[in-house]
């Protein structure tokens, strides 16, 4: 086979893997997994679609920057769409998530995670329709690399987002009192707010990291592949199997979970075909949680 | 004529979908089991079925050309053992992994109805599945009436069933284990094993709906069993109000009800052109319902579960899970 | 007599609104002191120290630290007001490093004190300094212990609390502990502690209460109560098996 697949499957794994860091985030330190995610990723990138078209309008037709297939108004849009789907995801726990989960049900959290994905994703329909749309139509050649290995600057280029974001957020875990809180929230939460943590502003920043990861991951799926209201949905299920493939509240985890997924699947879509793609996620997800439920990362709940 | 017609049609799809909501309501109502694919289910329930029955098909695997019953027993069967190895794989976990495993289960039985051309007849679906009264075809009414009564007479024996099981010890067992999580997970196989077998049952039943609606209409394709139906069904669920089984008939009436009355009154008001964005509207607006029954009436119309104040015992025994670890 | 640092009035508290677990309990804590609070099993001493601190919901009476009423003050503003609670189990971050348990409990500093604050800490508690990069639930149990009291101290509390610092120690660690707590007092922090090991806490403690049912039924001083009979009735009668009051918890 084609060593073609490392390419596809690292793209893929990117979009997954961002995706899976505010997934494991939120249920690692929320304690409920949200099938809202995916739509966040959806409303994301149909709200950076707004921006550049409305500063196409505003300004007239824009040179790409270099090589790639996106100017300046590219990355402005992306930085208000990451901006909006983080304040989206605020507003959602505020008005539904925070009230259901001082109840103490976190199950009925996750249904209405559901409903609030339904919703959410047929409003784009109603707004946008279902037609697939693009960022740009303009077909960028692929520069052969070796070893039969074909790249696009601009997937060069997401490759090297990908990287600097996940850096970013592993130092600001690892390395700033804001992160130190997040690890502590999931640790032991009443332990958190006894040394002075205090919860509602962490729960915040949470939301606005996993929001605006995941208008990323859609803004690639958008540049890459297309964008439709289903792109989110359809990217739920890879993101929950990289978040427990790597084990839950990791991210590294995630990450390489991501990574491991989008090769994967790249493998089977050049062994089994296309179609076959999402049953890929299943099978991991399926012997991840027979062979070591607790993941690569993971720690056992105690 | 043409309106009682239509009325035994109506509830017909109504009770079909009661059915589904009744297997739901012993998997999430009365054991706390969350099941985000039920869709997957219903279509194993349904493919099953239509396999079994249909007349033999160069073009596929099958069919059979068996009796109905026998399609629908098949049904019961294959849809218990789907339920019962996802129940394995994910019991002795979070229930959060049940959720996203049974949502992996109809993304997979999905891909399989749309793409195992062998087995399912691909994109296009199977054909030609007998009905219990096809010769009756000719006159609607008739035909609308005794499929009426049919589904009538299965949905009231399901019922019945699940209401003496629910009384049952086997029902206050999983009863108990509902209202303690972490109990049920830490008491170990025997506890495990009981809500395999609640989530079991109630994927058989799933299935049997799926098949009973698979010979109501002759025709089955994959775009049936999209997450769309998972919702469905859990709204009608939550509106009749989980726990209760008179909740998930009445529910399910109730919101198909809302559901064919908003349809019929959106074809009427949006030019065609625009049916499919006002369908989801449509959607949208039911998917907010949900989330503010949720809110505001957690018990729907008829369910049993007590609502926990903030600091309840159970509220306990989540503050105690969080601090925990993870 | 010194001041008053912690004084709680006719505190009423419980998880389920009227179902109150403590039922009208008063206690002051003045400057320097240990004050110890003991009681018979199920008498209401941990939701009482935990409703103190923000943890139980408080249904009425109240609490005053330094003069102000704290009683409606939400459990993560306390370490702000100067109260630092050390819970009686899971008391660490398992996952995180020592050094990260210290840091994450220092948001209320200045940021350039934090480094400095830490060293002194390490140097408080020598045993940690070797274990500073090990992630804290590797640590025995008497070192979870010190690092719990170290996180709590770090922030200059102006009331150090403690829910049962000895529960689930063995007796080596036990007599370590109580040694800590009474140098810690040494060096002019205020103790408030709970505890189940009434003998080796009143050997340290200046004053003591007997919490029976919800209300405080005795007071005295530490030394005394030890031999006053109606503790002894009240408390010690009750008391299960007595070599194992320490963990009995």
């Amino acid at each position: 086979m084609s060593l073609q697949f490392v390419v596809d499957g690292l793209l893929t794994g990117s979009m997954i893997g961002l995706g899976a860091i505010g997934v494991t985030l939120t249920y690692s330190i929320l304690r409920f997994s949200n099938f809202a995610h995916g739509d966040f990723m959806a409303w994301g990138t149909y709200a950076t679609l707004a921006v550049v078209s409305a500063i196409g309008a505003m300004v007239g037709k824009v040179a790409p920057i270099g090589p790639l297939s996106f100017g300046w108004p590219l990355i402005v849009a992306l930085i208000v769409g990451m901006a909006f789907t983080a304040l989206l995801a605020l507003l959602l726990d505020k008005v539904l998530f925070a009230r259901l989960r001082s109840q103490g049900q976190a199950i009925i959290v996750v249904m209405a995670s559901f409903g609030a994905s339904m919703a959410l994703r047929s409003l784009l329909e109603f707004t946008f329709t279902s037609r697939p749309t693009y960022f740009s139509r303009a077909i960028q050649i692929a520069m052969p690399v070796g070893f039969g290995i074909r790249i696009t600057p601009d997937q060069i280029a997401l490759l090297l987002l990908t990287a600097v974001l996940v850096l970013g957020v592993h130092l600001l875990m690892t390395r700033t009192q804001t992160g130190r809180s997040m690890q502590a929230l999931s640790q032991n939460a009443a332990l958190a707010r006894i040394v002075g943590i205090d919860v509602a502003s962490v729960v915040r920043v949470t939301w606005v990291i996993g929001g605006a990861l995941a208008c990323v991951a859609g803004v690639m799926i958008g540049i890459l592949v297309q964008i439709r209201p289903f792109m989110g949905f359809d990217m739920l299920l890879p993101m929950f199997a990289a978040a427990i493939l790597g084990g839950i509240g990791s991210i590294p985890g995630a990450v390489l979970g991501g990574l491991i997924i989008g090769l994967a699947e790249a493998g089977a879509v050049q062994l089994i075909g296309a179609e076959w793609r999402a049953a890929v996620s299943f099978i991991i997800l399926m012997a991840v949680l027979f062979v070591r439920p607790i993941g690569l990362f993971g720690v056992r709940e105690r | 004529m043409d309106l009682l017609g239509y009325g035994a049609f109506f509830l017909t799809t109504a009770l079909i979908f009661s059915l589904v909501t009744l297997g739901l309501n012993l998997q999430w109502g009365l054991t706390g089991l969350f099941n985000v694919g039920l869709a997957g289910f219903v279509a194993i329930g349904a493919y099953t079925s239509a396999l079994l029955t249909t007349p033999d098909d160069a073009a596929r695997l099958g069919g059979f050309g068996l009796p109905i019953l026998v399609g629908w027993l098949g049904a019961m069967v294959v849809g218990g053992i789907a339920a019962a190895l996802t129940g394995m794989a994910t019991l002795r976990l979070r229930s959060d992994y049940l959720a996203i495993t049974t949502f992996g289960v109809a993304v997979v039985v999905q891909l399989v109805a749309l793409n195992a051309q062998k087995l399912t007849g691909g994109p296009f679906g199977i054909g030609f599945i007998p009905r219990p009264f096809g010769s009756l075809a000719e006159t609607p009414l008739l035909f609308n009436l005794s499929n009426l009564a049919v589904v009538s007479v299965v949905t009231l024996i399901a019922y019945l069933a699940l209401e003496h099981l629910s009384r049952s010890p086997w029902g206050r067992v999983l009863k108990a284990l509902r209202e303690d999580e972490r109990a049920a997970i830490s008491l170990g196989k025997s506890a495990r094993f009981y809500r395999v077998q609640a989530f079991a049952v109630g994927g058989a039943i799933m299935a049997l709906a799926g098949a009973l609606q698979a010979h109501f209409t002759g025709f089955i394709a994959p775009d049936n069993y999209l997450p769309i139906l998972t919702f469905q069904v859990w709204v009608m669920l939550i509106v009749g109000g989980s726990g209760s089984n008179l909740g998930a008939v009445i529910g399910s009436i109730l919101v198909w009800a809302i559901w064919a009355g908003s349809g019929t009154l959106t074809s009427i008001l949006f030019p065609p052109e625009q049916q499919a964005r006002a369908a989801a509207l449509q959607i949208a607006a039911i998917g907010v319902m949900l989330c503010v029954i949720l809110l505001i009436r957690p018990n729907g119309l008829f369910g049993d579960r007590p609502r926990r104040s903030r600091f309840s015992k159970r509220a306990k025994i989540a503050a105690g899970e969080s601090s925990s670890g993870s | 007599m010194s001041e008053i640092v912690l004084d709680v009035r006719d505190l009423e508290a419980g998880y389920e609104p009227g179902v109150p677990i403590v039922r009208g309990a008063s206690i002051t804590v003045r400057k320097g002191e240990i004050v110890v609070v003991l009681g018979p099993n199920g008498a209401g001493k941990s939701s009482f120290i935990k409703a103190i601190a923000g943890l139980v919901p408080i249904t009425g009476g109240t609490v005053f630290l330094d003069g102000k009423d704290i009683t409606a003050a939400p459990a993560h503003t306390m370490v702000r007001l100067g109260l630092a609670f050390v819970p009686q189990t899971e008391n660490i971050f398992p996952l995180m490093s020592v050094e990260d348990n210290l840091r994450v409990a220092c948001g209320i500093l200045e940021r350039r004190e934090i480094p400095a604050r830490i060293e002194e800490m390490y140097a408080a508690f020598p045993d940690l300094v070797r274990q500073r990069r090990t992630a804290a639930g590797n640590l025995s149990g008497g070192q979870r212990q010190m690092l719990a009291v170290a996180r709590a101290l770090i922030v200059h509390p102006k009331v150090l609390v403690l829910d049962e610092p000895s529960a689930g120690l063995s007796p080596k660690f036990v007599s370590m502990v109580f040694e800590m707590l009474a140098n810690i007092r040494k060096s002019g922090v205020t103790i408030l502690l709970v505890e189940q090991n009434a003998k080796a806490a009143l050997a340290i403690g200046d004053r003591a209460y007997v919490l029976v049912e919800g209300k405080d039924r005795h007071e005295g001083i530490a030394s005394e109560l030890w031999n006053d009979p109606v503790v002894a009735e009240l408390y010690l009668g009750q008391r299960p098996l007595k070599s194992e009051g320490g963990s009995a918890a």
